[in-house]
């Protein structure tokens, strides 16, 4: 019943991690994700960005995940940018006007470029 | 509050989070064919699975439970209901939740129902004592498909009708009058050619005889004014000679002397042949006609008429024509209206019928009026309509017959002893196979005390529920009452104390009762008007009957009888090896292949050959040779009652001296059986 997939990407130099998930994101399936965000909020990784071409449908527990870690990661200057979302699954995130607290990018380098101008301040600051 | 649902589907599903898939699968069948737009099916099939997940976590906890989904589609909405019988529970911000509140708490829970709201028009949540109904209303924004398939139904047959008659109308009306005026326009055009072929003609051979007796130019002049006065239609009439010179003109006397120049639009060597002449303001026909005397040519007649008289004249016709068109299409709509109405009046009031009747109405009968076709239709439909409220009625008894069966055998269930308890020195097996429909068989093997074990086996007349509730109270009965009582009579007579005011009248128990001492190893034994049991003498090698006499239980008794007089009760000394086996008559009723029954010295028969033969072998062998034997027997044909039996080896290896007293008991035992 596992029909899910999830692929971390770390890139070494930068900051931004990329999680890729394919499949559903449902009930089921939500705790496999949360458990890779969570491994990189322990690890101070906050810049992330999903690509969710691969998810054809994502339930409460999906979008519960995004939703309830949001806060803390923009607290650290992070964001959850969410990319490449699929016609069905963007339709939801407007119809549940989650476009006010998360957002959303048309591809993967969209979402990373978003993050680039702050990525950079962050290490010019820590860097200094 | 709405009108009348279109179709409504109820489905139940285990409240498992593995079935969410098939949940989900039935909300988009009902959302597919209310025709909601993608995007809605979408958003709607998440809301559903928010509010089962709900379900399963919120209110039953992850324990078992059923979810009920119900939906009902209406032309412009369809209702969602999640129904759940678990706990209660109200989902948290009652709506007034928001996205900022689940943000800033940083919590979940509670997200699906703000999902829920989101998605869905309407959302409420209904809780009772009983059950728990989370009610979803979604409007369908595409024109529902059901109401057009509804109106292309009511309408097609009449439009295409009237839209195909129409046509077919105009049809033959625009061809027969395009027809008609075709040829009365040409008839009237030859006609006029003709005239004035003819005229000309006449012209010319007058012009002839000018020629050759060489009239003067005035003559020519009066010759031809003479014709324009007589024909009016006549426009133009030149007279040349053969070398084309003009000798008289209708028109201008001047140009008389003068070569003549033919108009542009027409040749002058086409001889006879009417051709056509346009001027900015009309339309002429242009006609040369040679001037002849034998085969010499003179020269030539060239007459311009004009044909707009003809014109005139069908304008005309035509208009009158066009007019009686008219009124003919009006009447001729009219008469399709009426025509469709009296093919689609039968069609639709069948239509109407099938509706009553598919919405619950069974009792609809169709008239037998109309056309054959018709009578035919509405006879057919009563028919099936019979057939099916019939069967429909018929499902409903069997599925009472089915639930009730299934009831009685959950009862029976856990009437029988899951285990069988260890009983010292006592190898027992017992069996019950149930047969097709649920009997009221039972057999019970219980301690009472260390050494004291109670073997029963007992049949109450009849089947079913009633049947398999009576055998629950008794074996509750029984169970209860042995550890008051010592002796088996004692012990069934409370029983029956008990039972003959708590049983349906008409129903009655036989069973028979074995209790049996361990420290002794006596069993005595009482029966209710049971089937005898069988005794098995290990030192005789022989089985013997053995029937103590009893009243059924339940049954009333004559004036001055006690069910307890009726018992005799009998004590049996077990030595090693002896076994005896209880049992119900649907082992001895049992029918074979040619209606024989199995019958009591068959049973006898085999119970003694087998004993005989595998003494060494464990009870279950002997049970299982039963068994198999009975089927061989029967041929494995359905049995029609129940099978049971007790069987019970002594395995007391002690030796001990035999009691005189026991063989007195079987002696007396035997002589009581012959």
């Amino acid at each position: 019943m596992d029909n899910i997939s999830i692929s971390l990407l770390e890139g070494g130099r930068t900051e931004i991690s990329e999680i890729r998930v394919d499949g559903v994101i449902d009930t089921l399936t939500a705790t496999q994700l949360e458990d890779v965000l969570d491994s990189l909020l322990k690890r101070d990784r906050y810049k992330i960005v999903v690509d969710l071409a691969g998810v054809d449908y994502i339930s409460s527990a999906g979008w519960g995940i995004f939703i309830s870690h949001i806060k803390d990661v923009r607290a650290r200057d992070g964001d959850i940018k969410l990319a490449s979302m699929i016609d069905n699954v963007f339709e939801i995130y407007e119809l549940l006007e989650f476009d006010n607290v998360l957002s959303a990018y048309a591809s993967v380098d969209e979402a990373r470029n978003a993050f680039g101008g702050s990525g950079d301040d962050q290490k010019k600051k820590s860097e200094g | 509050m709405f009108r009348r649902p279109v179709k409504e589907i109820n489905a139940e599903f285990l409240a498992e989070e593995k079935y969410l898939d098939s949940i989900q699968r039935t909300a988009r069948e009902s959302c597919i064919a209310a025709s909601m737009s993608r995007k809605d099916t979408a958003s709607v099939l998440l809301a559903i699975e928010e509010g089962a997940t709900n379900i399963i976590r919120h209110a039953y906890l992850y324990e078992k439970g059923i979810i009920r989904l119900r939906i009902v589609i209406y032309k412009k909405l369809i209702v969602f209901s999640l129904i759940d019988s678990g706990r209660s529970f109200q989902p948290s911000g009652t709506g007034a939740l928001d996205l900022e509140q689940l943000v800033e708490s940083g919590r979940k829970g509670g997200l699906g129902f703000y999902m829920i709201q989101k998605i869905m028009d309407s959302v409420e949540y209904i809780s009772t004592a009983s059950f728990n109904e989370l009610r979803m209303i979604k409007h369908i924004s595409a024109p529902s498909p059901i109401g057009h398939t509804f109106l292309r139904r009511l309408f097609t047959l009449r439009v295409k009708f009237s839209v195909w008659t129409f046509i077919i109308m105009c049809v033959i009306i625009g061809a027969s009058i395009y027809y008609f005026d075709y040829r009365a326009s040409k008839l009237m055009y030859t006609h006029k050619h003709e005239t004035v072929q003819a005229l000309s003609k006449t012209i010319a051979d007058q012009a002839a005889g000018y020629f050759i007796n060489r009239r003067s130019d005035v003559e020519f002049d009066e010759l031809i004014v003479s014709y324009m006065r007589a024909n009016p239609e006549l426009k133009l009439i030149v007279l040349t000679d053969s070398a084309n010179i003009i000798r008289a003109h209708s028109d201008d006397i001047r140009n008389i002397r003068r070569p003549y120049r033919v108009p542009e639009q027409v040749s002058a060597d086409t001889i006879g042949v009417p051709q056509p002449v346009t001027t900015e303001f009309e339309k002429f026909s242009y006609l040369v006609t040679p001037i002849r005397a034998g085969e010499r040519l003179l020269g030539k007649v060239h007459t311009t008429y004009s044909t707009a008289g003809i014109y005139f004249r069908l304008t005309e016709s035509r208009r009158s024509i066009f007019l009686l068109t008219v009124v003919l299409v009006v009447f001729g709509i009219l008469g399709i209206y009426l025509l469709s109405n009296y093919f689609v009046s039968p069609i639709l009031n069948i239509t109407r019928r099938v509706r009553r009747f598919t919405s619950g109405e069974m009792e609809t009968e169709l008239p037998l009026t109309g056309a054959e076709e018709f009578f035919e239709i509405s006879k057919a439909f009563n028919q099936m309509m019979t057939r099916l409220s019939q069967d429909q009625r018929n499902v409903v008894e069997r599925e009472k017959l089915a639930k009730e069966i299934e009831v009685a055998s959950e009862i029976q269930k856990t009437l029988l002893p899951r285990k069988l308890p260890e009983v010292p020195h006592l190898e027992i097996d017992a069996l019950y196979r149930a047969a097709s429909v649920i009997g009221g068989d039972l057999y019970d093997i219980f301690k009472i005390s260390e050494e004291r074990y109670c073997l029963a086996v007992a049949d109450v007349s009849g089947k079913g529920v009633p049947a398999s509730l009576v055998m629950s109270i008794l074996r509750t009965v029984l169970q209860i009452q042995a550890a008051e009582e010592t002796s088996a009579k004692k012990l069934l007579t409370r029983v029956d104390g008990y039972l003959s005011q708590n049983i349906p009248t008409g129903m009655f128990i036989t069973i028979f009762l074995v209790i049996y001492d361990a420290e002794t190893s006596r069993i005595s034994l009482v029966s209710a008007g049971h089937t005898p049991m069988l005794f098995y003498d290990a030192s005789k090698k022989a089985v013997d009957k053995v029937n103590p006499k009893g009243l059924p239980l339940g049954v009333p008794l004559a004036e001055g009888r006690s069910f307890e007089e009726s018992l005799e009760e009998l004590v049996v000394k077990l030595n090693h090896e002896d076994m005896f086996l209880l049992f119900t008559d649907g082992i001895t009723e049992a029918r074979g292949r040619d209606n024989s029954q199995f019958g009591m010295e068959r049973l006898t028969a085999f119970f003694e050959s087998y004993l005989n033969e595998h003494a060494a072998e464990p009870v279950s062998n002997l049970s299982e040779a039963l068994v198999n034997q009975l089927d061989d027997f029967t041929g494995f044909a359905k049995a029609a009652d129940d099978v049971t039996f007790v069987v019970a080896r002594c395995r007391r290896c002690v030796k001990e001296p035999v009691s005189s007293e026991s063989d007195i008991q079987v002696k007396k035992l035997r002589e009581k059986e012959h």
